[in-house]
């Protein structure tokens, strides 16, 4: 064999079994090690029905989804309904329990909202975001009255419950909610209960000093600490709203004003709130 | 050799993999495990119902009395809503009276053992207010009743931000002239509270008849008041706070009562609303707010007039110098009728009774039955054509009425002097008509102007002049008659 005939036959083998499994090996490995992800979920709406179920499915995306492997929340949300701000609340357990999760405050988190955030795994917000306001508010149903036309079968069948118990389950509810901040910040808190349970909203720096949030950061910096938590680099960031399917729209959670044009800060229906209502705006 | 291929491949094949992973992962993640809270844990906290509480109508003693319900200070509540105190003071033989037109407060107050205003929205006048200060200086009592949750909401008219009026300062405008004040804030205890951080537990009392058997009362939204000068009742726990300032101060407290124990303020009414008047103590308060109402005597004056007998019946006696003539049949037949409509009988007697309520209608000229009450009330009639008062000097003696009140135990007398029989029964037409307006008062003895005397027709009248000579020079213009005068 000539030596033309050795060199070919050493590029022939440096082809057949170098070249060709990296090609392979290289294909393979993307498909079998994607880049990872950081998902980012958002919620710039009230929690109801509608968001809430929302925020499920890409909760469930991100639980399911291999490529994911943090997420972010990304918050301008005043909260909302209780047993909706629960349900997200339980399938971001069902998430941690596999996941990091952090926070990215941007307006608001405030209420409901924040119930959320204290269990995720770090908290940014931005210097002048709201945070905060823990508690519940509810409206008593008036006192019961019977009325001409509409028949019922027992004396709270029209009115859901006497007010009195309406107050107590507006405690129990408090409850629930103190513990999961006490859970969630569990060693952070720099401030006693009568600050932290109070009901007031802090601006983002006020928040950050109280404990109440990690530090100031952006949506960035949250995908950072996500993909630190989950030990990735050269990761993408990824709306995971478009892969689980979400579709834009909804329903309205607050009253409209009579000509329409505005959202009045009070939702359209008596109840149990994890809710900030700020004040009315400057007309 | 081939083997070496194969090792060499496979290691082609590994690599990127392996690289593509160090690329992208920093190490394997270990996930804590999520804490949550135990919701089925929680539960909404019970009602402190107490089934043992007084307030029972089968035990309570009868006190009678009347309490005046102010409606006239845009009062900010529902009848329903104190049904339990009103009760309260019905099962004790009490009576509830609405004031519902201010020029009716001064009237009611002659009789009324106590007045109560509840979340009233406009300020007392300063006359309203002299007149609930003297109705408390005679021994009357005042309920005030406030509530943190009763605003009138206005809207500012440049940012349309919502604006909260609420009871404070109507009811400190009262409550000033007596050293008390409410405070425009509520109180709250995020650590020992009622159900919910604005209902308040007390459970230290000021030592009072209004705070009796009570070990632990609960106030839902309410008011801080003070009182400098006298007693806090319901004295807020080291965790209770203001939302003035989000502080406890000892000062301040759920209920106080001024100086004299006659003056009651508290800071919320919603206690007297069911399902709250059957929570902790609080039927037991109601209990004893209402003998607090109730519990008033009020010092009897003239100032209670034509309220001056508290008995079922009042015995007349009319001076035998005076006879019954037709005018004076007719106006003590008035004076039944007066007496009458304040549910209290007559009873005509030929002796002055010594005990019971009494009236003594007689003349200036002083009978053994006058002489006594002339004596202790300093007032002679033997001066010619005056009388002699201490309160008010030397008084004429035509056309003037004297009336003197003998409020005793055993009974209260009132007497009632003229100089004529005509003026007797003018002086009893004046006390028929319910008011003492007319007359120069003290709290024992009115001197009234009852503008007839005897001497109004003993003095020479001047003839009128010929009608041709009073017209001259008015031709055709009516003349004012000449007004007739005691002197002529």
């Amino acid at each position: 064999m000539s030596d033309a005939e050795h060199r070919w036959e050493r590029i022939r083998n440096g082809l057949l079994w170098i070249v060709i499994p990296l090609i392979l090996g290289g294909l393979l490995s993307s498909a079998l090690i994607p880049q990872p992800v950081v998902g980012v979920i958002r919620l710039e709406d009230a929690i109801y029905s509608y968001s809430a179920q929302n925020m499920i499915k890409q909760i469930q995306y991100a639980i399911d989804a291999p490529e994911v492997h943090a997420v972010v929340l990304v918050f301008d949300s005043p909260g909302g309904t209780v047993v909706d701000t629960e349900a997200v609340y339980m399938e971001l357990t069902r998430l941690r329990e596999k996941k990091p999760v952090v926070t990215a405050i941007n307006a608001m988190a405030a209420s409901g909202a924040y119930y959320l955030s204290v269990n995720t795994d770090y908290i940014y917000a931005k210097p002048t975001s709201l945070v905060g306001n823990i508690g519940v508010i509810g409206y008593l149903p008036p006192a019961p009255f019977v009325v001409e036309d509409i028949i019922t079968t027992g004396p709270y069948k029209l009115w859901g419950a006497p007010r009195d118990s309406d107050m107590r389950q507006v405690e129990m509810v408090k409850q629930g909610f103190f513990e999961a901040v006490k859970i969630g910040r569990e060693g952070k808190l720099t401030a006693g209960d009568e600050v932290v349970f109070s009901g007031q909203i802090w601006a983002g720096t006020d928040a950050v000093r109280l404990g109440i949030a990690d530090a100031i950061g952006t949506e960035r910096d949250a995908a950072e600490k996500a993909a630190e938590l989950a030990k990735i680099a050269n990761y993408k960031v990824l709306d995971l709203a478009g892969p689980a399917g979400i579709a834009t729209g909804g329903s309205f959670f607050f009253i409209q004003s009579p000509d329409g044009m505005m959202n009045l800060p009070y939702p359209n229906e008596a109840g149990i709130f994890l809710l900030y209502i700020p004040p009315l705006p400057v007309k | 050799m081939k083997k070496q291929f194969i090792y060499i491949a496979l290691a082609a094949l590994i690599l990127p993999s392996l690289l593509r992973g160090l690329w992208f992962h920093r190490g394997v993640p270990q996930r804590p495990e999520i804490a949550t809270p135990d919701f089925a844990s929680f539960a909404a906290p019970e009602a402190p119902v107490n089934s043992s509480a007084a307030g029972d109508a089968d035990n309570v003693k009868e006190m009678g009395g009347t309490v005046v319900m102010d409606l006239i200070h845009g009062n900010q509540f529902a009848m329903n809503e104190i049904e339990s105190l009103t009760r309260a003071i019905k099962a004790r033989g009490g009576n509830v009276e609405n004031l519902t037109d201010s020029t009716s407060l001064e009237y009611l107050l002659r009789y009324a053992s106590a007045f109560i205003t509840v979340s009233p929205s406009y300020s007392f006048t300063v006359y309203e207010t002299q007149l609930l200060k003297r109705f408390a200086d005679r021994g009357g009592r005042i309920l005030v009743f406030t509530d943190a949750t009763r605003n009138s909401i206005y809207y500012d008219f440049i940012s349309g931000n919502p604006i909260a009026y609420g009871d404070a300062n109507a009811a400190n405008s009262l409550l000033s002239a007596f050293d008390m004040s409410v405070n425009n804030d509520y109180l709250y205890d995020t650590e020992k509270n009622e159900g919910n951080f604005r209902n308040v537990l007390f459970d230290e009392f000021g030592k009072s008849e209004l705070t009796f058997g009570l070990k632990q009362v609960a106030l839902y939204g309410l008011r801080s008041v003070e009182s400098p000068s006298g007693l806090v009742l319901f004295q807020a726990a080291d965790t209770t706070r203001s939302s003035t300032n989000d502080a406890h101060d000892p000062g301040q407290g759920g209920a106080a009562l001024n100086a004299e124990e006659n003056v009651a303020a508290i800071g919320d009414f919603t206690f007297l609303s069911a399902p709250y008047n059957a929570y902790t103590d609080n039927a037991t308060l109601i209990a004893n707010l209402a003998d607090f109402a109730l519990g008033g005597e009020q010092s009897q004056t003239l100032a209670n007039f034509p309220f001056l007998f508290s008995g079922e019946s009042v015995q007349v006696f009319v001076s035998p110098d005076l006879i019954k003539t037709t005018e004076l049949v007719s106006a003590l037949s008035g004076l039944q009728s007066s007496l009458r409509f304040m549910d209290v009988e007559v009873e005509f007697v030929d002796d002055v009774p010594t005990s019971g309520d009494v009236i003594i209608i007689g003349s200036f000229e002083a009978t053994e039955e006058i002489e006594p009450f002339a004596k202790k009330f300093d007032v002679e009639f033997d001066g010619g054509d005056y009388i002699t008062t201490v309160e008010f000097g030397e008084i004429g003696r035509y056309g003037n009425g004297i009336l003197m009140l003998d409020a005793t135990t055993r009974g209260n007398t009132l007497v009632l002097l003229a100089d004529t029989p005509d003026d007797v029964i003018a002086l009893i037409g004046l006390v028929n008509g319910g008011s003492l307006y007319t007359c120069l008062t003290s709290d024992k003895v009115a001197v009234c102007g009852i503008g007839y005397g005897g001497d109004y027709y003993s003095e020479p009248q001047e003839e009128d002049p010929p009608a041709e000579e009073s017209t001259e020079g008015s031709e055709g213009e009516p003349e004012a008659e000449a007004t007739a005068t005691p002197s002529g």
